[in-house]
């Protein structure tokens, strides 16, 4: 049946029934930030999680713009390391920072408006009811005009870790309803939204992130909570992996970052660097040094680093490493110019995510177990759930997060299964975009949440006026 | 309700109980509507090939709203009613099975939108004996999938 190309002028007259909700999707990470406009394809603005803070004048400062070297400045996270917010001081103002500042236009009416990433005062009632284009404000003739909050058009859809606490859950939807004013909202689990994304209501994913690596069963679209697993070997234990071998290479590799470098000569492989460091007439923090090496690490990430195919053995048998420095390396390139072929290293650095066994030497805080790899994870996880739903997982596998990027996981993350769950069909599913791989769970929140099916399961403010926070467990289970 | 609020359209329901109750179909398609909020019967047959439902399920196209209404591979789901006479001489079996159709290379909308919807379709049809999921035309070959369905007792 041929339908009639709507007409653009006329509205949506459902709440927000039309396909354009003006639905806002959250995606908080310990690492990184993401958040961006419902039904995009990536998230419009994505913000270091670390953030600026001057102790001297208390005031805090939110993007990467920002945390350059500047005396007093301190680098803070306001996740803890298992991707649950721990500074409910900062989180919001971190959040409206980019939800509306950072989302939104300055509107042009009503200056008094504008103070938008000011505490919201109250400003005389008057022209809330802009024109037509606010549809929705009919139909929410309920809700009293009442005092200007920041995101009072835009329903939000913010994601979570499974385990995050219900007490989480509860502060996030009071910044939601009470800070925020938003007329609805919904919390989603990262694991749920990844297999929706790859078009699965029931599969193991298997989320690589920066400071966690999580696999969790997901079934009709429902988080298993016994199969959660979770362990730190993700982006930042792998940092650490290559911080140690900067260590232990010879010689050390110094790792200076970007910043300090004023000019720098070229130097021949392993030669010592020819660089002059820049002065600071102040202290530059320690946490802010740390930030940047980071950046430096996960460039040599990106570049240098690969995962250990298994093939023609796996890395620990002998002969293996002597076969991998006959193979071409790779050359990486320091801030301060020295430089040197990476060979088996850029494999044994990545090796302890599968094998605890290889690897370079941590701080005892930092090293895994065997339990913590990432074929024991998968395992633990399938034992936790029905026998005859194994199968059916392993056969829909949800590869996602950066730090899956490495190259070579898949194929690796292959082969293990392979050998772990001989004569059972496995299927791993991996998006081909790197951007869905970084932001599967937010690309996951845009699509769902700009359904026009969707306005019949966002929590309501009415709903939440009746319930309080406590409605959040009962709903978005 | 499944999570993404579509609804599954009354007819869904009375085609799979012709099938289950009558045997007046052999299979039954389902996708969901243009404006992706209702689960619709495509087709319902009585075609006993299993090739000819495989072939419909990997032409299935879908619209796809980021693209200007352009089309590409869609998912779909499916009610097959499997028969199948036991290897051990015990008689012939009837599973009738769910089929979740979604190949990996449909736009991520449509995936989503399908995966997210399954829910609803599923608990209104009482009396499903098996459910898979598939995402490649290897996925739906005759012989796996009744190796699947029939736990390896087919003959």
């Amino acid at each position: 049946m041929a339908q009639q190309p709507l007409s653009s002028a006329v509205p949506p007259t459902d709440i927000y029934g039309g396909d354009e909700v003006s639905a806002l999707v959250l995606d908080p990470g310990y690492c990184s930030t993401r958040a961006g406009w419902a039904g995009e394809d990536v998230p419009k603005s994505i913000l270091p999680s670390f953030y600026g803070h001057i102790g001297s004048t208390n005031t805090n400062l939110f993007g990467d713009e920002y945390l350059i070297p500047r005396e007093g400045l301190e680098v803070r996270n306001y996740m803890n390391r298992d991707s649950v917010v721990e500074d409910w001081d900062v989180a919001p103002k971190f959040w409206e920072n980019m939800l509306v500042k950072r989302l939104q236009p300055e509107r042009p009416t009503a200056p008094g408006k504008n103070g938008l990433n000011d505490d919201p005062k109250k400003d005389g009632e008057g022209d809330v009811s802009m024109d037509g284009a606010t549809a929705e404000a009919a139909a929410e003739a309920q809700e009293e005009q009442e005092q200007e909050k920041a995101l009072q058009e835009n329903p939000l859809l913010v994601t979570e870790a499974p385990w995050n606490t219900s007490k989480a859950r509860e502060k996030t939807t009071e910044v939601i309803m009470e800070t925020w004013g938003c007329p609805a909202f919904w919390l989603s689990r990262t694991p749920t939204l990844s297999a929706f994304a790859a078009g699965k209501a029931t599969a193991l994913v298997i989320d690589i992130g920066g400071s966690n690596t999580n696999v969790t069963a997901v079934h009709d679209g429902m988080v298993l909570k016994r199969s959660i697993q979770r362990s730190p070997v993700g982006g930042l234990w792998l940092s650490s992996q290559i911080r140690s071998m900067f260590e232990h290479a010879e010689p050390k590799v110094a790792l200076t970052p970007t910043y300090l470098i004023e000019n720098k000569t070229p130097v021949d492989a392993l030669a010592p660097a020819q660089a002059r460091l820049r002065k600071f007439p102040f202290q530059i923090a320690d946490s802010f040094r740390r930030y940047e090496e980071e950046r430096v690490l996960t460039e040599f990430k990106e570049s240098v680093v690969e995962v250990w195919r298994g093939n023609p053995g796996p890395y620990r048998a002998q002969g293996t490493e002597d076969f991998i420095k006959t193979q071409p390396g790779r050359v990486f390139e320091m801030p301060d110019g020295y430089n040197q072929m990476w060979r088996e290293q850029r494999y044994r650095a990545s090796e302890g995510m599968f094998d605890e066994s290889v690897g370079y030497p941590l701080p005892e805080a930092e090293r895994i177990t065997k339990e913590q790899t990432i074929p024991s994870l998968i395992r633990a996880a399938l034992e936790a759930v029905d026998v005859d739903l194994r199968p059916n997982l392993l056969g829909n596998v949800v590869v996602t997060g950066a730090t899956s990027l490495i190259n070579g996981f898949n194929d690796r993350l292959n082969n293990e299964l392979i050998g772990m769950y001989p004569g059972v069909k496995i299927k791993i599913h991996a998006a081909g975009l790197t951007s869905e791989r970084r932001f599967g769970a937010w690309v996951g929140g845009s699509i769902l949440s700009s359904l026009g099916t969707f306005h019949q399961m966002w929590i309501s403010r009415k709903e939440y006026e009746e319930n309080g926070p406590g409605i959040v467990e009962k709903r978005c289970k | 309700m499944s999570q993404s609020g579509a609804t599954v359209s009354q007819e869904c329901i009375t085609a799979f109980n012709e099938l289950k109750l009558n045997k007046k179909y052999k299979y039954i398609i389902y996708k969901l509507s243009d404006d992706f909020k209702e689960i619709v019967v495509e087709e319902a047959s009585d075609d006993k090939e299993w090739d000819s439902f495989r072939e419909k399920l990997i032409n299935a196209t879908t619209k796809n709203k980021n693209s200007q209404g352009a089309t590409g591979k869609g998912p779909r789901y499916a009610i097959y009613d499997f028969e199948y006479s036991l290897a051990s001489g015990d008689g012939i079996r009837n599973k009738i099975t769910f089929l979740a159709w979604s190949p990996d290379d449909a736009g991520i909308q449509p995936k989503m939108i399908y995966a997210s919807s399954k829910e609803a379709l599923k608990r209104s049809l009482t009396g499903i004996a098996v459910e898979l999921q598939a995402n490649d035309s290897d996925d739906i070959e005759y012989d796996s999938i009744l190796k699947t369905v029939s736990k390896g007792l087919a003959a």
